[in-house]
């Protein structure tokens, strides 16, 4: 690792203080990744609380030539917060102030305020903030808007873009805007809109305009049990086709089920291929006929065991399960590789074989979390990456993952973004001009590459010039 | 310039198409394919001609008045492309009307909650126009529901945003940025809209108090008032709706009966937080209006005249006034839009990187972008 140039350090201790700046060896190794397999160099990490300071920092950044990387609690698994070449690592968790607008049912809150606190923070106004990723006791909402987070509940209510109505961010050249609105609709571009899923390469967000939702008056949970996968994904597939919406809708496997029943034990059926665990939230005059549709529905697909929550206990428990599976494949294997990608809801059970054999074929043990409501595959290999041969399967299985999921009509990632993991997968999606479109968007935010690059476009996406291709050989 | 016409009539290989209602132009050409637009783009960027998109012409309103050397109709790329009943999600081509599109989709009981009683609108020109329905408040605006695009851009490329899934962050969300652009970065070609089940059943309540209505309703599809009064609109399962329907206590009539868009010379829509909405209402004396509960909107037919003191009031509260409709000397004094958003730079730069040349309606958005 370089060590920064002491001028930087001390112009950032300048701007935040010296407690808020962290250039130790140890610090900036802690630092250099996230909650996936990536590892970069961070120059050093700075931890401001206040707009005016991250612009400062962003000021100092362009005239010392390094680049501003944005992180928020580096739960991320797609290496977006891991730097690539000399970085300053933003870290926003320090801007965690909330401010409730209850009557609008919205709130300001800092990037670095942590997704289950702000839901915690509203409850007792009988309101709550809707993504809810698996890791919401230890994201930021920073993180999440970056990455346009998702969670069990956004197959109702959308992911975290829907919910945001507007951000303000330091530009790649020092500048505060907002960009949206508390009102609806604000007068041009929705720049709103694109920063949100930007992953930190457009600016830095610096407060965050959340829409909040009343939380449901009735909630029904429901756990359906099947003795084939294809079951429960034809479950799936009727569910969404008979016009209930639920608000969440999530698949686990054998190996998993198992898995996690060691782990929390909430009575999980572990001889079932699958289960289901439905939920649906709404009107109290409406969600029983809706749970018993569901209900109705498993049965049809050979469900032999459909059991609803008894109460609030039994549902948390069975949440708690559910958001538990990285704690639970801990205890298999020293190593895990999660895998994200989203496809057509109607080719699950096409999907799910083709991994299943991919697996079996590498000799790799698979476990499987699936946001099914919405077609977002979450495999997971447990496995011991002391062993070279292994790690090289593991790798190879996730390419073939991808490739699969894309010649279903699917998508790189649902809800983890591109990073640097999946970077030199998108022209696997995107054509040459598509990505060129991309390329010419982020210029026009940060011509210089200041903020995270090297993310999610790969080398070489701006190759085009007016809408005809640059001859070969030319010098550009 | 009947050279131009020549040469522009070769490249869609045909002659110039009547538009009722589109301004005088040198030419307008209804293209069969997104390939034929992109050479009518590229053409024009190379001979830097004005253009003009144009679907059913409904929104041709909103921003900056556009002096067209060539108008582009969306017409012959009507039509559902691929529809995915069972994944809720349907691909149409840009020139598709609403009503068309209803008229495949609804008889599965989906939707894709565009604006009601605006059939003849396009969905294409809907998503350019960023324009969302009533049901907003319950199902959230269009652009939520964009899930992909696909567009030639200023300078002639064919882009695709987005794709057909209903959940994804990879890349860009272009969907989002084309929203609401008013044809200012390219021409859209098709859309894939994510679909919702049309409830059960549907019922409207009359009721005197939207706060309370608001409070008391578990999220209805929409609460409307206008001068004969406040409506909320009901969508559910039918235990529910008549659940709902009791708490409300109102007149309950079977189905939504939506109200007429304000009839008037110049219309503006009032964009301001959802607390503002009674307020703004307080202060229209006379015309028809039409506004939309907890969401933030109110579309009124007032005098040009109001809509400078109208707008201080609003521009203060974070909100903004637009002028949807208005005759076209309103236009030469009174900005479309109003203040300019802090963003406008940034705007200008975006604009830039998918119409180089400005070709595609400059000066439509906020800002003279």
């Amino acid at each position: 690792m370089v060590a920064p140039a002491d001028s930087l350090v001390s112009e950032l201790a300048s701007i935040v203080g010296a407690d808020a700046v962290k250039a130790g060896d140890l610090d900036r190794y802690l630092y250099g990744g996230d909650a996936g397999v990536a590892h970069g160099d961070v120059s050093v990490v700075v931890l401001p609380k206040t707009v005016r300071q991250v612009a400062a920092i962003v000021r100092s950044a362009i005239a010392h030539g390094v680049a501003i990387v944005p992180r928020g609690a580096g739960t991320g698994l797609a290496g977006g917060t891991v730097p690539e070449g000399p970085a300053i690592l933003l870290v926003t968790t320090r801007m965690n102030q909330i401010d409730i607008d209850a009557r609008n049912q919205t709130a300001w809150v800092g990037p670095g305020v942590i997704n289950l606190d702000l839901t915690n923070h509203v409850a007792s106004l009988g309101l709550h903030f809707a993504p809810d990723p698996s890791s919401q006791a230890a994201c930021t909402i920073g993180g999440n808007v970056a990455n346009n987070s998702g969670g069990p509940h956004c197959l109702a209510e959308g992911s975290t873009v829907n919910h945001i109505l507007a951000v303000e961010f330091v530009t790649a050249q020092g500048e505060i805007v907002v960009a949206g609105s508390g009102a609806p609709d604000p007068p041009g571009l929705d720049v709103r809109g694109v920063m949100v899923g930007s992953e930190g390469t457009l600016g830095v967000i610096t407060r965050i305009l959340v829409k909040l939702l009343p939380n449901p008056p009735a909630i029904r949970t429901l756990l359906m049990a099947f003795p084939e996968v294809g079951g429960a994904a034809g479950t799936v597939s009727d569910v969404i086709a008979s016009g209930v919406v639920p608000a969440a809708l999530e698949m686990m496997d054998r190996p998993l089920i198992r898995a996690v029943e060691n782990f929390v034990h909430a009575d999980l059926p572990v001889d079932a291929a699958a289960v289901l665990l439905a939920e649906v939230a709404g009107h109290e005059a409406g969600v029983d006929a809706e749970a018993d549709l569901i209900g109705r529905l498993a049965v049809d697909n050979g469900a032999f065991q459909v059991r609803r929550a008894a109460d609030s206990d039994e549902r948390e428990l069975l949440w708690k399960a559910r958001k538990s599976a990285f704690g639970a494949i801990a205890q298999i294997a020293p190593d895990y590789y999660l895998h994200d990608t989203v496809i057509p809801r109607t080719k699950l059970v096409e999907v799910l074989d083709q991994i299943y054999e991919i697996a079996s074929r590498r000799n790799l043990l698979v476990l499987n979390t699936i946001h099914a409501g919405d077609g977002n595959l979450h495999p997971k290999f447990a496995f011991d990456a002391s062993d070279p041969e292994v790690v090289a399967q593991v790798k190879a299985a996730a390419t073939e993952i991808v490739e699969v999921s894309i010649a279903a009509g699917g998508m790189l990632s649902g809800e983890h973004g591109i990073g640097l993991e999946k970077r030199d997968l998108m022209h696997l999606v995107f054509s040459p001009v598509d990505l060129d479109a991309q390329a010419r968007l982020r210029e026009a935010f940060d011509p210089d590459g200041v903020m995270n690059p090297l993310k999610v476009l790969p080398e070489g996406s701006r190759c085009f010039d007016f809408g005809r291709p640059i001859p070969e050989g030319a010098w550009v | 310039m009947t050279a131009l016409r020549a040469a522009l009539g070769r490249l869609v290989g045909g002659s110039s198409v009547e538009i009722e209602g589109a301004p005088p132009a040198e030419m307008s050409v209804a293209p069969d394919s997104p390939e034929q637009i992109a050479r009518l783009l590229d053409f024009a960027s190379e001979h830097a001609l004005t253009v003009l998109p144009w679907g059913s012409g409904l929104h041709q309103g909103f921003g900056g008045r556009v002096d067209p050397d060539v108008i582009i109709s969306t017409s012959r790329l009507a039509g559902v492309i691929e529809w995915n009943p069972d994944d809720l999600t349907v691909v149409a081509g840009s020139g598709t009307t609403l009503g068309a599109l209803d008229d495949e989709i609804a008889p599965r009981r989906q939707s894709a909650i565009l604006p009601e009683a605006m059939l003849d609108a396009t969905v294409g020109g809907v998503v350019a126009a960023g324009m969302s329905g009533w049901r907003r408040l319950r199902y959230g605006p269009t652009r939520d529901r964009l899930l992909q695009v696909e567009l030639v851009t200023g300078d002639g490329r064919l882009v695709t945003g987005g794709a057909r899934v209903v959940k994804n962050v990879t890349g860009y969300d272009v969907p989002r940025l084309i929203a609401g652009s008013f044809g200012s970065l390219g021409i859209v070609t098709a859309v894939c809209l994510k679909l919702w089940p049309l409830p059960d059943v549907t019922a409207t309540v009359t009721t005197d108090d939207p706060e309370r209505a608001l409070a008391v309703s578990y999220r209805p599809q929409a609460v409307l008032e206008t001068r004969d009064g406040v409506s909320v609109f009901l969508g559910g399962p039918a235990p529910e709706v008549e659940a709902q329907a009791a708490v409300l206590g109102g007149d309950v009539s079977t189905g939504h009966s939506w109200p007429d868009e304000p009839v008037g010379e110049c219309a503006v829509r009032f964009r301001v937080a959802p607390v503002d909405v009674a307020s703004v209402l307080t202060r229209l004396t006379t015309g028809h209006f039409v506004g939309a509960h907890g969401v933030g909107e109110v579309i009124a037919a007032i005098d040009s005249g109001e809509i400078a003191g109208h707008r201080e009031w609003v521009e203060a509260r974070g909100g903004s006034v637009v002028i949807e409709r208005a005759p076209g000397a309103v236009y030469e004094s009174v900005d479309p839009w109003g203040t300019a958003p802090g963003t406008a730079d940034l705007q200008r730069r975006i604009k830039t990187a998918f119409d180089p040349l400005r070709v595609l309606v400059p000066g439509r958005l906020p800002g003279g972008v």
